[in-house]
C-alpha cells in the first residue's frame, strides 16, 4: 500500500456510524475514517469548494454511503461520484436499511461496488462490516486520480 | 316530480278524455234525435199542406160538377153531361183521400162527416136534376136547382170546407213553428257540442304541452345532476387516489424510518451483551483471584451465588429486548412488503389457473407431506389477470390450509372453481381446525390472528390476500366453524381490465 486509504463515511445516523466504525476497527483496519452526518458537508469535502473534485486528486478513498440522508439522497451522491473523473475510481459501499430490489438494482447500475443492507440482525451486519474491513485490508484502492 | 302529482295528471287526462267522449256521444245522440224530430215535423207540415190541397181539389170538383150540371140543364149538350159525370166520379175518391189524410185529427173527422153528408145530398140532387133533364122536364129540374139553392147545400159544403182549411192552416202554422224549433235546436246542439269538444281539445293540448315542458325541464335537471355527479365522482376518485397514495407513501416512509433506530437498538444491545459478558467475566476474575499467583484465564471462571443471578437476569433482559426487536423488525418488513405490493403495477395476462395452482401445490408438497395432507385440484376456469398476484393469493390460502390442519387428522384440501356472470368463483376448502365465526372479520385485519397461537406468523397473509383480491376487482369471504374446516371463497372477474384499477395507482 503506497498510500494509506482514507475511509469516507457518509451516514446521518450517529449510532449506525459508531457501530460501523467499531466493527471496522474490530476487524483490524486502522485506516483514517472521516465521518459526515449529512450530504452537503460530504459533497463539500469530496468535491471541494469549486465542485470539481480536484481537491481529492491523488488521494486513495473508500466511500461508505448511506442512501437516506436528511438533505439529499445517497443515490445523487453516488451518481456524482461516478461521474467525476477524479472520484469515479474510488470504491463505493452502499449501506442502507431497505432491501428493496429496485433500489439495489439502481445502485449497481449507477456503479456502486458493494451493497450492504443494514439488517436488524446485528450479528449478520457486524459480520458483513468485518468482512468489508478485511476486504479493505486486501484490496488495492487506486488513488483518486489517474 | 312526485309520483303523486304524476298520477293526478294521468287521472286528469283520463277524465278530460272521458268528458270529450261523453260530449261527443250526447251530441251525436241529440243530433240524431233532433234531426228525426225535424224530419217528422216537416212531414207533418207537408201533410197539412197536402190535406189543404185535397180540400181545395174536392171543392173544385164539386164546383165543376155543379157548373157542368147547370150547363147541361141549360143546353142539354152531351159534352156537359159527360163533364159532369167525370167530375162526380172524381168527387168520391177525392173525399175518400181527404178522409184518410185527416183521419188523425178528431175535429177534422167531424167536419168530414158533415162534409160527406152534404156532398151526398148534393150528389143526390145532381142525379135528380140530370134525370129530370134527361126526361126533358126542364122546369122540374130548374125547380130542383132553386130548391137546392134554397137548402144551401153548396153553401154548407163551402162553409165546412173553409173551416177545414182554417183548421189545417192553424195546424200548418203550429207545425211550422215546431219544425223550425226542432231545426234550430239541432243546429244549436251541434254548435254547442262542437264548441265543447274544441274546448276540451284545447285543454288537452294545453295539458300535454305543459307536461311536455315539465318533462323537458326535468330532463334538463337530470342531465345537470348527472353531469354534476360525474364531476363529483371524478373529484372524489381523485381525492381517494391521492389519499391512497399518501397512505402508501406514509407507510413506506414510516416503516423505512422506523428501521433505522431499530438497527441502532439491536446493534447497541448486542454491544451491551458483549460488554455485559466482559463485565461479568471481570467480576468473576476479581472474586476468584487467588491469594497469590496469576489470575485464571477469563473464559473458565464460573460465577457463584448472587453474581450468577445478576448475570442471568442481565442476559434475560437482553434476550427479551432482542426478541422484541426481532418481532418489530418482522412487522416493519411486512408493512414494507405490503406497500411495495401496493405500488406494483398489475399486468393482465391469460392464465391457466389450474396449471398455476398445480405449480403452487408442487412447491408446497413438502409441507403437505409433513402435515399428511392431500390436495385435490378440480378443473378450474382460466382467467385474464395478474399472474404474480394470483400466485400470492392462492399460495397464501393453500399454505394456510396446510398450516392450520387439525393435529392427528389427515388433511384434505380441495380447490374448486366455477364461473358465474363474468366472474370466476374459487373455493379453497379444508378439514382443518376451522375459525370461530366471531373471528371471521378479524382474520382479514393486518397483524391479527385467531385461534390457538401455536404456529409462526405475523397476521399478514390474509390481509395481503384480501388487498390483492380487491385490487383485482374481486371479493373474498370465509365460511367456517371451529373444528369443521374452513372454506375461503374468492370471486374474481374473468377478464380483469388493467384500466379499471391500475389507473388508481
Amino acid at each position: 500500500m503506497t498510500q494509506p486509504v482514507t475511509i469516507i463515511m457518509i451516514e446521518d445516523d450517529e449510532g449506525h456510524a459508531r457501530l460501523i466504525e467499531r466493527n471496522i476497527r474490530r476487524s483490524g483496519v486502522n485506516n483514517e475514517i472521516v465521518s459526515f452526518a449529512n450530504g452537503t458537508d460530504a459533497m463539500k469535502h469530496l468535491f471541494g469548494a469549486d465542485g470539481s473534485g480536484l481537491v481529492q486528486k491523488g488521494n486513495a478513498l473508500l466511500i461508505l454511503l448511506d442512501l437516506n440522508l436528511p438533505d439529499m439522497t445517497g443515490i445523487d451522491i453516488l451518481k456524482q461520484i461516478k461521474e467525476n473523473k477524479y472520484l469515479k475510481a474510488s470504491p463505493v459501499v452502499v449501506l442502507t436499511t431497505t432491501d428493496d430490489s429496485q433500489e439495489i438494482k439502481r445502485c449497481y447500475e449507477l456503479g456502486c461496488n458493494v451493497y450492504i443492507t443494514k439488517p436488524v440482525n446485528y450479528e449478520n451486519f457486524a459480520n458483513a462490516i468485518r468482512q468489508l474491513g478485511l476486504f479493505f485490508s486486501v484490496i488495492q484502492v487506486p488513488p483518486a486520480a489517474s | 316530480m312526485t309520483a303523486e302529482s304524476q298520477r293526478r295528471r294521468a287521472i286528469w287526462q283520463i277524465l278530460l278524455f272521458s268528458a270529450g267522449l261523453l260530449v261527443l256521444t250526447v251530441i251525436s245522440a241529440g243530433s240524431v234525435y233532433l234531426v228525426n224530430k225535424a224530419r217528422d215535423d216537416s212531414k207533418w207540415v207537408v201533410h197539412t199542406i197536402e190535406a189543404e190541397n185535397q180540400i181545395n181539389a174536392l171543392l173544385l170538383e164539386i164546383r165543376r160538377a155543379e157548373s157542368a150540371a147547370r150547363g147541361y140543364l141549360l143546353t142539354q149538350g152531351a159534352d156537359f153531361k159527360a163533364d159532369h159525370e167525370k167530375a162526380v166520379a172524381a168527387i168520391i175518391p177525392a173525399l175518400d183521400r181527404l178522409t184518410r189524410l185527416t183521419g188523425d185529427n178528431p175535429a177534422q173527422r167531424e167536419s168530414i162527416e158533415k162534409l160527406s153528408t152534404a156532398i151526398e145530398t148534393r150528389l143526390g140532387q145532381f142525379a135528380q136534376e140530370l134525370d129530370f133533364t134527361d126526361q126533358n122536364q126542364q122546369d122540374k129540374a130548374a125547380a130542383l136547382v132553386r130548391e137546392a139553392a134554397s137548402t144551401d147545400t153548396t153553401a154548407e159544403i163551402g162553409k165546412v170546407a173553409v173551416s177545414m182549411i182554417q183548421e189545417e192552416e192553424r195546424l200548418f202554422r203550429l207545425r211550422s213553428v215546431n219544425s223550425d224549433r226542432s231545426q234550430t235546436l239541432a243546429a244549436s246542439m251541434t254548435g254547442i257540442g262542437s264548441g265543447l269538444v274544441v274546448l276540451l281539445a284545447l285543454i288537452s293540448i294545453w295539458l300535454v304541452q305543459r307536461s311536455a315542458r315539465r318533462r323537458d325541464e326535468a330532463e334538463g335537471r337530470l342531465r345537470d345532476a348527472y353531469a354534476n355527479l360525474e364531476a363529483l365522482v371524478d373529484e372524489r376518485t381523485a381525492d381517494l387516489r391521492e389519499a391512497n397514495d399518501e397512505i402508501q407513501r406514509f407507510a413506506y416512509i414510516v416503516s423505512h424510518d422506523l428501521r433505522s433506530p431499530l438497527v441502532n437498538i439491536m446493534g447497541f444491545t448486542s454491544e451491551l451483551e458483549e460488554l455485559g459478558g466482559d463485565i461479568f467475566r471481570r467480576i468473576g476474575g476479581l472474586t476468584h483471584v487467588p491469594a497469590d499467583g496469576p489470575p485464571p484465564a477469563a473464559g473458565e471462571i464460573a460465577l457463584e451465588g448472587p453474581d450468577k443471578q445478576l448475570s442471568a437476569d442481565f442476559s434475560e433482559a437482553l434476550g427479551f429486548i432482542k426478541s422484541s426487536i426481532g418481532k418489530m423488525d418482522r412487522l416493519i418488513s411486512a408493512i414494507l412488503n405490503l406497500t411495495r405490493e401496493g405500488r406494483r403495477e398489475f399486468v393482465p395476462v391469460k392464465i391457466d389457473t389450474r396449471e398455476l395452482i398445480e405449480a403452487i401445490v408442487s412447491t408446497l408438497a413438502h409441507q403437505a407431506a409433513e402435515a399428511q395432507a392431500e390436495i385435490h385440484v378440480a378443473p378450474l376456469p382460466a382467467l385474464v389477470s395478474d399472474r404474480l398476484a394470483l400466485e400470492q393469493i392462492f399460495s397464501n390460502l393453500i399454505d394456510n390450509a396446510i398450516k392450520y390442519l387439525k393435529p392427528g387428522t389427515p388433511g384434505e384440501i380441495r380447490i374448486r372453481g366455477r364461473t358465474k356472470l363474468g366472474y370466476a368463483i374459487f373455493e379453497i376448502s379444508d378439514n382443518g381446525r376451522g375459525i370461530d365465526p366471531k373471528d371471521h372479520q378479524r382474520i382479514f385485519d393486518l397483524f391479527r390472528r385467531a385461534g390457538t397461537q401455536d404456529k409462526q406468523g405475523q397476521g399478514i397473509g390474509l390481509a395481503h390476500v384480501r388487498a390483492l383480491v380487491r385490487r383485482l376487482g374481486g371479493t373474498m369471504s370465509v365460511s367456517s366453524e371451529l373444528n369443521t374446516g374452513s372454506t375461503f371463497t374468492i370471486t374474481l372477474p374473468i377478464t380483469w381490465n388493467a384500466s379499471n384499477r391500475n389507473a388508481d395507482q
